[in-house]
């Protein structure tokens, strides 16, 4: 008999329980919240590098989703695309930078009022300013 | 080195600061520096000049280069090679024959006491027909290029260890290239072949810095080869609770256990694949289901088999997990230096790959 489509074949693909924990996740709350601590007292901002985490399949979206979604989503395009949100707790931003192909080259978690990445620097105006007057 | 820094060379391909700072943070993240070091690595690099690469593939498989430039593109790690000027590379440069031997001659003229000269391979000494390039034995051509280096990079485990053309019985006299230079700094960044972001990650240290990262006892870099795979595995609370795979197959398999049992050399071997991973960050042997082969350490083929079990101090599994909860790395540690005298032993009297070493078969 032959085999038309992939379905023919008797082949069961089991799901895998990789649904444990490294404990990494209870490391980097604590992390967080010594961080926020931080912000509060002395305004030092904070990153965590999420891609230097040894996590298990899965472990990273529980982060994800334990912070949750806040009420700003910031997208940029430089170098390919960034998406920066805050989580639903105020301080608490999750970064991710991605190439022009749309893969991911960074990760990060920022406790900051805002991540640095989006202030429009000085010298960026002064260009500004001086690019207009040339009109 | 080239007049252009970095930051102007950036910019003059309509590179923005925020791409410019983005690219810094992925760059940070490459060479595994912490995110507070962000500032430096964009201060160094917006005065960094360009440095002259000379490449020489000698007793290798082309499968270093191939993880490098298959790896994705264009990245951060494409980035750094638009920055870098690699002036010889017999694999990849257009150039052939005189026209490529004068290339280098060129680079090493022009550059002399600046550029980095990266290896891949190992080099023969039982005869040097064993492997020439454009009439040139390796270790002539090495000793040649290396005279105005600022210093070597030994990619891959061939040219950091020997590895693959070492392996007994060692029919080429295939020696590595820091047991040949002595005066002046190695990095050996192994691994069969390497993670293509450590390979970058070095070169871009050097780029950023201008200077050479801190290494372990073997040479190789501390950011990236710190720490043991076991000591990075997502899968090591099984290792610390007793539980692992006995087959490939089984139920301990299917539910992630620790392949410790199924030969895994992680408690051994230095390599940053726990978190660094392969394949844009997909997936890495271990989270594949299979156990790490130690291959970014020294006598990795003549190490006996890759599907037997290291020892752990007393052989009994059950009794030694609960030292491992109670004693964590210590017991780690232990049974690394156990597995090293195995090693010994296994290199010594070469042993071989047989179907006993699998699955329901495999020695328990």
């Amino acid at each position: 008999m032959i085999s038309d489509s992939l379905a023919d074949i008797n082949v069961h693909v089991e799901n895998l329980h990789h649904d444990f924990e490294t404990g990494n996740l209870h490391s980097i709350l604590s992390e967080i919240k010594f961080a926020l601590e931080q912000l509060l007292q002395h305004k030092k901002t904070h990153s965590i590098d999420l891609r230097a985490m040894p996590w298990s399949p899965g472990e990273e979206k529980k982060l994800e989703q334990y912070l949750g979604k806040g009420e700003i989503q910031i997208e940029m395009d430089a170098l390919g695309k960034s998406h920066f949100y805050e989580s639903k707790y105020s301080g608490i931003w999750i970064v991710t930078h991605y190439n022009p192909e749309g893969e991911v080259i960074g990760k990060l978690i920022e406790i900051s009022y805002m991540p640095d990445m989006i202030f429009t620097r000085e010298e960026d105006v002064k260009d500004s300013l001086e690019r207009l007057q040339q009109l | 080195m080239n007049k252009k820094t970095l930051f102007e060379s950036l910019q003059q391909q309509g590179i923005t600061r925020r791409g410019f700072m983005k690219y810094c943070t992925a760059l940070t993240s490459l060479m595994a520096l912490p995110p507070s070091m962000i500032p430096m690595v964009a201060n160094a690099l917006e005065t960094a000049k360009r440095p002259s690469v000379i490449w020489l593939s000698f007793q290798e498989c082309t499968g270093c280069a191939e993880s490098l430039l298959r790896s994705h593109s264009p990245t951060v790690e494409g980035l750094i090679f638009d920055h870098i000027s690699l002036d010889y590379q017999h694999t990849l440069q257009v150039a052939a024959g005189d026209a490529a031997e004068h290339a280098r001659e060129q680079a090493m003229k022009e550059h002399h006491g600046k550029y980095l000269v990266v290896v891949d391979g190992s080099i023969p000494l039982a005869d040097p027909g064993y492997s020439t390039i454009a009439g040139i034995s390796n270790l002539d051509m090495l000793n040649e290029t290396i005279e105005g280096a600022a210093a070597v990079v030994a990619v891959g485990t061939c040219s950091a260890f020997g590895g693959l053309p070492q392996a007994a019985p060692n029919p080429t006299g295939a020696v590595s290239v820091s047991s040949l230079v002595k005066d002046k700094p190695v990095i050996n960044v192994p691994g069969c072949p390497p993670i293509p972001t450590v390979i970058t990650g070095v070169l871009a240290h050097y780029l950023t810095f201008g200077s050479i990262p801190e290494l372990d006892n073997l040479g190789r870099p501390k950011v990236f080869y710190g720490q043991s795979i076991h000591d990075r595995c997502y899968r090591r609370p099984f290792y610390d609770k007793g539980l692992f795979a006995e087959t490939f197959d089984d139920e301990g398999a299917k539910k992630g256990w620790c392949l410790y049992r199924l030969g895994c050399k992680g408690p051994m071997t230095y390599n940053a694949c726990a978190t660094l991973k392969w394949n844009q960050q997909t997936s890495w042997p271990v989270e594949s289901g299979h156990g790490c082969l130690g291959c970014s350490e020294p006598n990795f083929w003549d190490a006996g088999s890759f599907y037997k079990a290291l020892s752990i101090p007393d052989g009994d599994y059950a009794k030694a997990a609960g030292y491992a909860v109670a004693a964590g790395v210590a017991v780690g540690a232990a049974a690394g230096f156990a597995n090293q005298k195995n090693k010994a032993n296994a290199v010594s009297q070469h042993t071989k790959v047989t179907v006993d070493d699998f699955g329901e078969n495999k020695d328990k």
